[in-house]
């Protein structure tokens, strides 16, 4: 136990220190006077023994000073007077204090809000049970049909499948809403791991149709809908009109295939229904590895039973069908959009980290080169080198404690603020700061400090203070030559930076400037939708129809409305299968897929879009009518090139019916506004009458209005005659145009941002060293001016240093950005990776701005007075 | 502040040790005690007394209290603590090793 009681003993050297102290002044005066008085008992004057005493015990300060390095406590009070020291320097100067703390604080924030939400986002393992072992098909194979034969014949994955954003009208105590759900088999839950919290999940049996049907609901819905009303379980909910037995309640964190996801029903299985086991229905599989098994062997496994699954269709399927078919994890899969963006965001926030530890080294370095003499003293004075260097490790240490909180702070801050700055990120629930990105982050700031900072101290420091008489003349070019160096640094990831941030300036240019084909100012849109029991057959939808366009066209202010089965640029799929006049298949090739979009007669000028020739929908083409279609105008050219498309035919692969071209209208960008997929071979308009929805299906419609109305006064027009119909989603087209591109618009903000901070910090960083080389030179720029130089060409001495800079920075940072851009290549669009005005833009920017941060020094060096300057010596 | 040179190294600690070893003393009667016991030959000096007093309480060999002497001033007493007493016992057999050691070789020459 004897060290518990050193331990005591330090802690209390430590904590009581005043008043050892002053029991060892007690202690030391106590002696000296017994030796006194026992002078005095051996004859001695009062004087004599008061002499003799105090010569004999010699110097107290020193004795005690003997006394308290025995406590072994030294270096912990060293270390304490050292931050007490640093802190009181720190103080003295708070303009480079401030400075310095900003600096880090901010590029610390920035680098751990940027780093933690990439890390949560890309590797922060799934929550479900060995996450690894899910496994999903990058590749066209969906639909109940693929999904059930590797359901039931695979041996290396146990596969389910799911539908994925379903929305449905449901029906909850009066009021009709639209939910976002998933169908799901009913071995997902064992796929993937999971329990209900409450209830069970769906049986094998609840896959058959004709059983009564049941739904598990998210927490958020239970908390939301139900007020947590643990009596949920056995509750009814109306789904499009079917009711639906709640059975469970998922955990909180349970958000497959998507955040947002309030319900989950299970499919139903009718092997009878050859178009729900082979039509349209995306069921997508995804699996569980089995145990022991490897991804080689899943992978042989899919391949062959893709070449099985292949002639099971009904109809022919392409041959190229499901060939390079690949197995990829989930978790890979789930945030393969999100990636190069996350990668581009988090480098480009890494640079702004080095580009702002570079500033606060140049700072340390500028300040260390003025107290040079001041350390050369305290040197000259007895202070061991290693004690001063220590001295200054702790000041930096104090500076970088400083701007470390604070960087927290800006974090913490910033971490709430960036879902809404990418809201197109997966994943982004519960973003917090990542133990593993601060490291990464501290790691990063902390070779950089280390490497910029340390590393011209050192050497300064251990060249020794021999030169520090001769500083008050020049300052020797070594460190001249360091700082400007870094400053080109500096200056080189601020040009890769702008670089990155004018490509995406561009694209969204480019983006803002793509013709859509739509031309309709004031034009607002939302999604319609209705139970089936509207649809029952084509000609009560039809009415159906009929009779929401006389109610909505009444409400003051609308001046027209328009139906179609789609709104352009929300990218959901609207794909047929066709087979087209003159253009015949071979047996085993992929058919023709056209976008198929439904139309009422006065869609087309509602939305702006010309007519090139023949004639648009009317009235009259109605179910009982020829069945027609209008084509796009590059549809027409790349299935007629000679002009001959009005009259030709088109025939869904699936149907018997040809429809008669009648008419060709100018190209929209439906799908996005970067164009369709490379599979879309053109676009058909056929007339909504022609193409109800009919036989029971789920009503979903798009609707456009021409006129200024609210949400507000568009549902209560429907509350009365139409409780059951839900109007969701009601925008300015424009808005859903902008929104398309949110994803570019929030990187290149973002990445304009971390530029700009860039270039800002870079240029206060070639303002500080050119103004602190100017200080160093005044003597120097006097002399010459005496000896006849003008003022012009002085202050151009100064502005060339700048320019000498600034340039070798632009070309480093551009052969930087010629690498990295191959990261925003996916983001970009109508802009080359290696744009010519964008890699010209950002050094010009930089070449200005680092100029225009030299002016100051170099205005004050022109002014310079040679008579003050050679009188001050 | 040298150390006297006719103490051996180390010897100061059994000193201080033994002294305090039957009641507690303060330190300028360490001094004279060791002084007028070895009939004024160990003259300790403060300069070496009063560090060794506190290195001999950081390694918790001995303990300090403070309170008035008999004269009425305010004094820190020292005594041994547990593990100093055993510390006590170990340099007390090693010194005799040590004397003994040096008597033999020094009769024998």
């Amino acid at each position: 136990m004897l060290w518990w009681r050193r331990l005591q003993l330090r802690i209390r050297s430590l904590t009581e220190r005043d008043r050892l102290e002053r029991e060892l002044d007690q202690e030391l005066v106590f002696h000296l006077a017994e030796q006194k008085a026992d002078y005095e008992r051996q004859a001695m004057t009062a004087a004599e023994a008061e002499f003799r005493a105090r010569r004999e015990f010699g110097a107290l300060g020193s004795l005690a000073e003997q006394c308290r390095d025995q406590r072994h406590t030294r270096w912990i009070e060293d270390l304490l007077t050292d931050a007490r020291f640093a802190i009181r320097g720190l103080r003295q100067s708070p303009g480079f204090t401030w400075a310095a703390v900003a600096t880090i604080a901010l590029g610390l924030g920035a680098n751990l809000a940027l780093f933690s939400t990439a890390y949560r986002v890309l590797f922060r393992p799934l929550p479900y049970a060995d996450p690894d072992q899910l496994l999903e098909i990058a590749g066209p194979i969906a639909g109940v049909g693929p999904a059930t034969v590797l359901r039931q014949m695979a041996k290396q994955v146990e596969w389910a499948g799911y539908l994925p954003n379903v929305e449905r009208n449901a029906q909850l105590g009066g009021g009709a809403l639209r939910l976002r759900t998933a169908a799901a088999t009913w071995n997902l839950a064992g796929v993937l791991g999971v329990q209900p919290a409450m209830g069970r999940w769906f049986e094998e049996r609840e896959e058959s149709a004709g059983r009564h049907r049941v739904a598990v609901i998210s927490q958020r819905m239970w908390r939301e809908r139900f007020s947590s009303d643990p009596g949920v379980l056995g509750r009814r909910i109306l789904l499009d009109e079917e009711p639906y037995e709640i059975i469970g309640v998922m955990p909180a964190w349970f958000t497959f295939p998507a955040a947002g996801t309030e319900l989950w029903v299970p499919i139903r299985y009718d092997p009878a229904d050859i178009s729900y086991l082979w039509g349209s229905y995306n069921l997508l599989p995804i699996g569980r590895l089995s145990n022991g098994g490897s991804m080689e062997a899943a992978q042989a496994e899919l391949s062959g039973l893709i070449q099985r699954i292949r002639p099971m269709f009904p109809w022919r399927m392409p041959d190229q069908w499901g060939v390079g078919a690949a197995l990829v994890r989930h978790q890979t899969a789930l945030v393969s959009n999100a990636r190069p963006k996350l990668i581009a965001l988090a480098a480009a926030s890494l640079f702004l980290l080095i580009i702002a530890c570079g500033n606060v080294s140049n700072l340390l370095l500028a300040r260390w080169i003025r107290r040079e003499r001041e350390f050369a003293t305290r040197e000259a004075l007895g202070a061991g080198r290693g004690r001063l260097l220590r001295q200054l490790v702790t000041e930096n240490l104090v500076l970088a404690g400083v701007g470390g909180v604070a960087g927290i702070a800006v974090a913490l801050g910033l971490l709430p603020v960036l879902p809404g700055l990418v809201p197109d990120l997966p994943r982004l629930d519960g973003l917090a700061l990542e133990p593993r990105a601060a490291v990464l982050v501290l790691f990063a700031m902390g070779m950089t400090f280390g490497v910029l900072s340390l590393v011209p101290m050192f050497r300064t420091f251990l060249l020794g203070a021999r030169s520090v008489s001769t500083a008050r003349m020049t300052l020797s070019r070594r460190p001249a030559r360091v700082s400007l160096s870094l400053a080109g640094f500096q200056l080189a990831l601020a040009t890769a930076l702008l670089i990155g941030a004018g490509l995406m300036a561009r694209t969204l240019w480019r983006l803002d400037n793509v013709d859509s084909g739509i031309r309709a100012p004031g034009v607002l849109t939302a999604t319609v939708s209705a139970g089936p029991s509207r649809c029952a057959t084509a000609a009560r939808c039809r009415a159906f129809v009929e009779d929401l366009t006389a109610t909505l066209g009444g409400v003051a202010g609308v001046q027209s409305v328009n139906w179609s089965n789609g709104t352009p640029l929300v990218k959901r799929q609207s794909a047929m299968s066709v087979a087209v006049q003159d253009h015949p298949r071979p047996p085993g090739a992929p058919a023709f897929v056209l976008w198929h979009l439904t139309a009422t007669p006065g869609y087309f000028p509602a939305l702006g879009i010309p007519l090139r020739s023949g004639r648009l929908f009317t009235e009259s083409d109605t179910a009982r009518a020829l069945p027609v279609a209008i084509i796009s105008e590059s549809t027409a050219q790349r299935f007629w090139p000679d002009g001959s498309a009005i009259g030709k035919t088109i025939r869904p692969v699936s149907g018997k019916v040809w429809r008669t071209v009648v008419g060709v209208v100018a190209d929209v960008a439906h799908y996005s506004l970067a164009g369709f997929p490379s599979w879309v071979d053109g676009v058909q308009y056929v007339p909504l009458n022609q193409s109800m929805p009919g036989s029971g299906n789920v009503v979903q419609l798009s609707i456009f209005l021409q006129g200024a109305v609210t949400a507000g006064v568009l549902e209560g027009a429907l509350r009365k005659s139409f409780p059951d119909v839900v109007l969701s989603g009601l925008a300015p087209l424009q808005r859903v145009r902008r929104e398309s591109v949110a994803d570019r618009r929030s990187t290149m903000w973002l990445l304009s941002g971390l530029a700009s901070m860039g270039l800002l910090l870079g240029s206060v960083g070639v303002y500080g060293i050119l103004t602190q080389r100017f200080a160093q030179r005044t003597r120097e720029i006097g002399i010459r001016l005496a000896l006849g130089a003008t003022t012009g060409s002085v202050a151009v001495t100064v502005l060339r240093e700048a320019l000498v800079v600034a340039a070798m920075g632009s070309v480093v940072g551009i052969s930087a950005a010629i690498v990295l851009t191959r990261y925003l290549r996916s983001l970009l669009f109508g802009v080359a990776e290696h744009d010519l005005a964008a890699f010209l833009a950002g050094p010009v920017v930089l070449i200005v701005t680092a100029l225009l941060a030299a002016a100051l020094p170099g205005l004050r060096a022109a002014r310079v007075d040679p008579a003050t300057v050679l009188r001050a010596e | 502040m040298g150390k006297p040179s006719d103490l051996l190294q180390g010897t100061l600690d059994l000193l201080i040790l033994k002294t305090i070893s039957l009641e507690p003393v303060h330190g300028w009667a360490i001094a004279k005690r060791i002084q007028q016991v070895s009939n004024e030959v160990l003259l300790v000096q403060q300069g070496s007394l009063y560090p060794a007093l506190y290195r001999l309480e950081n390694q918790g060999w001995i303990q300090s209290e403070t309170r008035e002497t008999e004269s009425g001033r305010v004094a820190k007493f020292y005594s041994l603590t547990r593990e100093g007493r055993k510390q006590l016992a170990k340099e007390l057999g090693q010194w005799e090793r040590l004397s003994s050691a040096v008597g033999l070789v020094v009769k024998q020459a």
